[in-house]
């Protein structure tokens, strides 16, 4: 548990100044505090004798009370302030480490599990300096004055006080442990309900469609009765924990009460310093009772620390070592040699032995069927997969040697799957280059056929999209992910599926802008259509990894292979036999 | 809030859903509904609330025994002194009678006793509350989710999802936070005023004197309060807004990276979280000298105790043991304010949600059914009749005009039609889920309003665009909850719709669980799933609203295959993308700014040369070109 702690070290040696001066500023309001009930016990002895002369004792609580109000406010301001700044550097460090890794890191790890580490994970620790450090230090010190005092006033009743205090401690320290059982359940419990809500109102239509509601409505009583007994059980411990607690400190009192008014029947102790026994018995037994919850503190904080570091600790999923030998400016020549690759954890190759050559302004298409390697191959020309040294070649300069920002930049891809930020349009068509010129946007959005979906929205370039925007279909979003790629006008484009699902006539418009806008740059498209592919320079047929036709239109089609046979089908339509040609068993 | 009332979508406030209502004051009305959920539960919310009581009263008999009984009486030697000592004197005596023991020893067997008494009432207390709490807010939870799961299309159609959903978690779960604190606050007050019961007996200048410390107190806390208001509200936002930058951050982290943003995308982050900073800094300022300032008020109220009591000691007019017992009570008599303090906010914000919750179940938005419904037979025909259906969805806005046609028993019709044509808008008044009453349609010769929306939806199939998966098991998906629907019948609606091949792929076949949104399965399998599903509910009329993404070959020729055993004699409407499926419709109806433009067979449809023919050669280019 240390040694996982103790890796937060870079993170809070920063502040080691202000939680230093804050923990010696806690030690010392201690002292003051714990000289309250010296001046109480005074003060009822000066009483119980008939003694007037009150003022040393009424002043000496005031003057105490006042210095010991500004040195603790101060000392958990310190204290707290550390903490909080540790979690801003943490979230800083954890935001920037994750804008490093990739496709790999993300198959791994979802965005979910992220989401908890930067949010409960980094709040962990907040919480064990801002609080954990806190409730230590008090613990320390409160056990130091405390018995301190006590051995001062009487040393056998003192004594007598010690063998309870371990057992606040391990019972403390159990039912926290049961607690912490118990919360996760209600946790767990509570994100079944929600998950369970949210499916069902997602999916209202089709359930009132098939007549669901009362089948939804008795499986929710389940999830539903199951959260509340989790949180009753939980409530119970809660409240055992509530009612046990205090009767081990009121053993110390019994105790006190028994021995102690023996000792003042004796003469050996006066009223007063018994009332004060009440008073540091209290302040030793209090911070004891959530010494349970500090120790699990420590040990969620640990856990949290170790989560925190194994995405920290990462490297860049993909190096960026520009070599110095890449030119400035792409001209669009592609060469793939040799190019072969296998996903980590993967036995099977999802690329082997690829080779094409793409000159500057040609037109490619690549069709195949899903898992064919299409989209594999098209990431490896901007390296968002980790591409091998001495495959894939960009104007005759391998693309590991280009700084990572330049090559991205000139080759752009535009990936599959549409993904607009909740933003306005035009920030996500200048995702780039927030600095494009208006005019820029809306040519672009003119090409990409979405110009006058964008003149139908009130709000025009302005629209915000996404969860708390404008939901646009799916088609819309295609088109405007297509707009964001076109307005870049780079050497290299690369769609990879791009045309799914907009409508054919769409499709028709935007290709022959393609055509226009890109006759001397190089364009590479992925797509499932004949109708897509076959005014390309060139069509690439993959298959399990490998290219298997390669050719023209007319060239593919008169060879009768996999692309005649597609081809055939799409525009006739398919019969029983087809599924034989196709491999397909159903 | 009162509820709206009719049925007339356009007349709605849809948008109270989205703003943020905010509780500001203590809502009597509110409370008093939220407790007739407690009602069935009210003996033991009744019993608790006597264990309390209970409870306060040994709370407070405990430091009795310490400062009247061991200091006045045992060691002081005070002979019935002029504080109340609540019977424990004559408790004590009665137990060294009955023991033969020193009194001291007598006192602490009964502080044991009465501690013990007391934890064990506490603990009941507890329970009782917290048991009664739990079953009238699931039952509201239950009945809210009753509410919303019968709600019309067109209650959903307008307000987002996520929003009613937080309404069922998070709103129920502040109500939670609610009643709970409210038992803290009555743990906290009951012992308040027993002990000021007994102060005030005991010296009521000093009682009076100490209870000074409340209004200052007070007035502290309130105006700690609100400063801290607005900066936790500013804390809470700034830490959503940093979550969901970076949520949205990785999922978009391909374009970041494709657009080379990173630097960007940190930047901003970083003033986000600067912000953030900014405001936790600040509440931590205040807290902490709030937190300073309350533990100080105890310990100066033990200095004007030692310094009123000790004259009061010396006039005789009061106890040393009164003394020490104040010293013992300032505690109690403090802590409720700031409890009260620390409960505000959380009174607000539930007081906010118990709102939103009444919002949501005083919605009363519904489909309307028959009075008394026709029964349908134990099969249809399937012969269905649109006769001048005229429908908007809002009044201004007119969606179908005058749609008048007829489909025969077991034929496939073909919608098709331009975005907006109103396809969509015809299916869904078929299976009733909006109100209409200009035009009719017949099932079979019975007019649909005069059906029940459960019978009539049992007979009628619907696949929509999105496939949705219920959490559980493929055959559970399939069943639905349908006894009839056995493994065996299951397996064969899914080998006819060639689901089978995928799914018994699976290393659990049809025990696969599927999970939410059913993300391991591919479109085409979804899409063959939800095919499955409706074959083997064997409706006698089938709905489709093909998906419109084009998928590769080989699983679209799967999908156009299992299309073909779903329609087999059965009376189909199929809003259509693809050619395939309309070349093998019987007959394909053309939808154009909510009429119907034409209707006829594919071959009759191109030779007429209207809008379908030139929808055809717009939309299947590559296809006629080539033909």
């Amino acid at each position: 548990m240390l040694k996982s702690l103790f890796r937060l070290k870079v993170f809070v040696s920063r502040y080691r100044t202000r939680l230093i001066l804050g923990i010696l500023a806690f030690g010392t309001a201690r002292f003051f505090e714990a000289q309250v009930p010296l001046f109480l016990a005074t003060g009822i002895d000066r009483i119980a004798a008939g003694n007037l002369n009150l003022l040393l004792p009424v002043a000496g609580i005031f003057a105490v009370v006042v210095a010991r109000f500004a040195i603790v406010s101060s000392a958990r301001y310190l204290v707290r302030s550390s903490g909080i700044r540790v979690a801003f550097d943490l979230r800083q460090a954890l935001y920037d480490a994750l804008q490093q890794q990739g496709s790999g890191f993300f198959n791994r790890y979802t965005i979910g599990d992220m989401m908890t580490r930067a949010v409960a994970d980094i709040a962990l620790i907040q919480r064990l300096i801002s609080m954990g450090t806190i409730l230590l230090v008090i613990l320390i010190f409160a056990s130091l004055f405390g018995f301190g005092y006590m051995l001062y006033l009487s040393p056998s009743l003192t004594l007598l006080l010690l063998p309870p205090l371990p057992f606040v401690f391990f019972y403390a320290r159990w039912a926290s442990g049961q607690m912490g059982v118990a919360s996760k359940d209600v946790q767990d419990r509570m994100s079944d309900l929600a998950a369970h809500v949210q499916e069902n109102l997602s999916g209202i239509r089709t359930i009132q469609a098939m007549v669901q509601e009362d089948n939804e409505i008795a499986r929710f009583r389940e999830t539903n009765q199951a959260y509340s007994n989790a949180f009753y059980a939980q409530a119970r411990i809660n409240s055992l924990m509530s009612a046990w607690m205090p009767s081990l400190a009121a053993v110390c009192s019994i105790i006190i009460l028994g021995y102690g008014g023996y000792l003042v029947t004796q003469g050996r102790m006066t009223a007063g310093e018994l009332v004060a026994f009440f008073f540091y018995v209290n302040m030793v037994v209090q911070p004891f009772r959530v010494a349970g919850f500090m120790v699990s503190l420590f040990q969620r904080a640990a856990v949290a620390s170790d989560r925190l570091f194994e995405v920290l600790s990462l490297p860049p999923e993909i190096a960026d070592h520009p070599t110095g030998d890449a030119p400035p400016a792409i001209r669009g020549d592609v060469e793939i040699r040799d190019l072969s690759f296998t996903y980590p954890g993967q036995t099977r190759s999802a690329l082997s032995g690829v080779s094409l050559t793409i000159r500057q302004g040609e037109r490619i298409s690549i069709m195949g069927r899903v898992g064919a390697g299409k989209s594999t191959l098209l990431k490896q020309l901007v390296r968002l997969l980790d591409t091998p040294e001495g495959t894939v070649f960009i104007d005759g300069v391998d693309v590991t040697h280009y700084p990572l920002s330049q090559l991205r930049s000139q080759v752009a891809l535009v990936p599959q799957d549409p993904f607009l930020f909740g933003e306005p349009l035009k920030s996500n068509l200048t995702y780039d280059d927030p600095n494009r010129a208006l005019d820029e946007i809306w040519s672009a959005a003119a090409s990409a056929d979405l110009k006058e979906t964008i003149e139908d929205f009130p709000e025009r370039l302005d629209t915000i999209v996404g969860e708390r925007g404008v939901t646009l279909s799916g088609g819309q979003k295609q088109r405007a992910t297509l707009a964001r790629g076109l307005i870049r006008h780079a050497p290299v484009l690369v769609l990879d599926d791009c045309f799914s699902s907009v409508d054919t006539e769409t499709e028709e418009h935007i290709l022959s802008e393609l055509t226009r806008l890109r006759a001397n740059q190089t364009t590479i498209l992925v797509s499932h259509r004949v109708s897509t592919a076959r005014h390309s320079d060139r069509i690439v047929i993959m298959d399990q990894g490998r290219i298997v036709e390669e050719g023209t239109h007319e060239d593919l089609v008169a060879s009768g292979g996999l692309y005649a046979e597609l081809e055939r089908i799409q525009r006739e339509g398919a019969d029983e036999a087809d599924f034989d040609v196709l491999g397909v068993t159903s | 809030m009162s509820a709206p009332a009719g049925s007339t979508t356009s007349r709605r406030d849809y948008s109270m859903f989205d703003a943020e209502l905010s509780g500001a004051v203590l809502n009597m009305r509110l409370l008093r509904r939220l407790l007739g959920w407690m009602r069935p539960y009210r003996i033991t919310f009744g019993t608790s609330a006597v264990l309390v009581l209970l409870a306060s009263f040994l709370q407070v008999l405990l430091p009795v025994i310490l400062s009247i009984v061991v200091i006045d009486h045992i060691l002081m030697g005070t002979t019935r002194s002029v504080t109340p000592d609540l019977g424990m004197v004559d408790a004590t005596e009665w137990i060294t009678g009955m023991l033969g023991v020193h009194p001291l020893v007598a006192a602490c067997v009964l502080y044991g006793l009465i501690y013990l008494v007391f934890a064990v009432v506490s603990h009941a207390h507890r329970m009782t509350l917290v048991s009664s709490v739990i079953n009238g807010l699931r039952d509201l939870r239950q009945d809210l989710f009753n509410h919303l799961e019968t709600r019309p299309s067109s209650f959903y159609d307008r307000v987002a999802v996520g929003r009613v959903m937080t309404r069922v978690t998070n709103d129920v779960e502040a109500l939670y936070e609610l009643l709970r604190g409210i038992g803290t606050l009555i743990g906290e007050f009951v012992p308040f005023f027993v002990a000021l019961a007994i102060m005030l007996a005991v010296d009521v200048g000093l009682t009076l004197l100490l209870l000074l410390a409340l209004p200052l107190m007070g007035f502290v806390t309130y105006f700690f309060r609100q400063a801290t208001r607005q900066l936790f509200r500013l804390v809470r936002l700034t830490v959503s807004t940093l979550n969901q930058n970076m949520q949205e951050n990785l999922s978009g982290l391909a374009v970041v990276q494709l657009s080379d943003r990173q630097r960007h995308n940190l930047g901003r982050y970083t003033e986000i979280n600067r912000e953030n900073r900014s405001y936790e800094l600040r509440s931590a300022r205040i807290e902490t000298l709030y937190g300073a300032f309350t533990d100080s008020m105890a310990h100066l109220s033990l200095g004007v105790i030692i310094w009123y009591g000790g004259g009061d000691v010396v006039q005789n007019t009061m106890t040393l043991g009164g003394v020490i017992l104040f010293t013992r009570f300032i505690d109690m008599l403090l802590q409720p304010i700031v409890a009260l303090g620390e409960q505000t906010n959380v009174l607000f914000r539930a007081m906010a949600s118990g709102e939103r919750i009444f919002q949501a179940l005083d919605w009363d938005e519904k489909i309307h059914e028959p009075p008394s419904p026709v029964k349908l037979p134990e099969r249809l025909h399937g012969e269905v009749r649109f006769e001048h259906l005229n429908f908007g969805y809002d009044e201004d806005v007119q969606i179908l005009h005058d749609v008048t046609f007829t489909i025969r028993p077991g034929e496939k019709l073909a919608i098709v039609g331009p975005t907006g044509s109103g396809k969509s808008t015809l299916i869904r008044l078929l299976g009733r889920f909006y109100d209409f009453d200009d035009g009719q349609i017949f099932l079979d010769g019975i007019d649909l309003n005069r059906i029940h929306t459960h019978d009539l939806r049992r007979r009628i199939g619907v696949v929509l665009q999105d496939f949705h998966i219920f959490s559980g098991t493929i055959y559970d998906n399939i069943a639905l909850g349908n006894p009839a629907i056995t493994r065996e019948k299951a397996e064969q609606a899914a080998r006819r719709v060639n689901a089978h091949g995928f799914i018994s792929a699976l290393t659990l076949g049809y025990d696969t669980e599927l999970s939410e949104r059913g993300q391991n399965l591919s479109q085409g399998q979804r899409q063959l799933l939800a095919f499955a599903r409706v074959l083997a509910a064997d409706p006698e009329i089938l709905v489709l609203d093909e998906a419109t993404a084009s998928i590769d070959t080989e699983t679209e020729l799967l999908i156009q295959d299992a299309l073909r055993q779903l329609t087999r004699g059965r009376t189909s409407i199929l809003i259509a993308h693809r050619l395939q499926t309309i070349q093998e419709a019987n007959r394909v109806l053309v939808l154009h700014d909510g009429r119907v433009e034409e209707l006829g067979t594919h071959e009759e449809l191109l030779a007429a040369r209207g809008l379908y023919y030139t929808l055809h050669s717009l939309q299947f280019q590559n296809s006629v070109s080539a033909s």
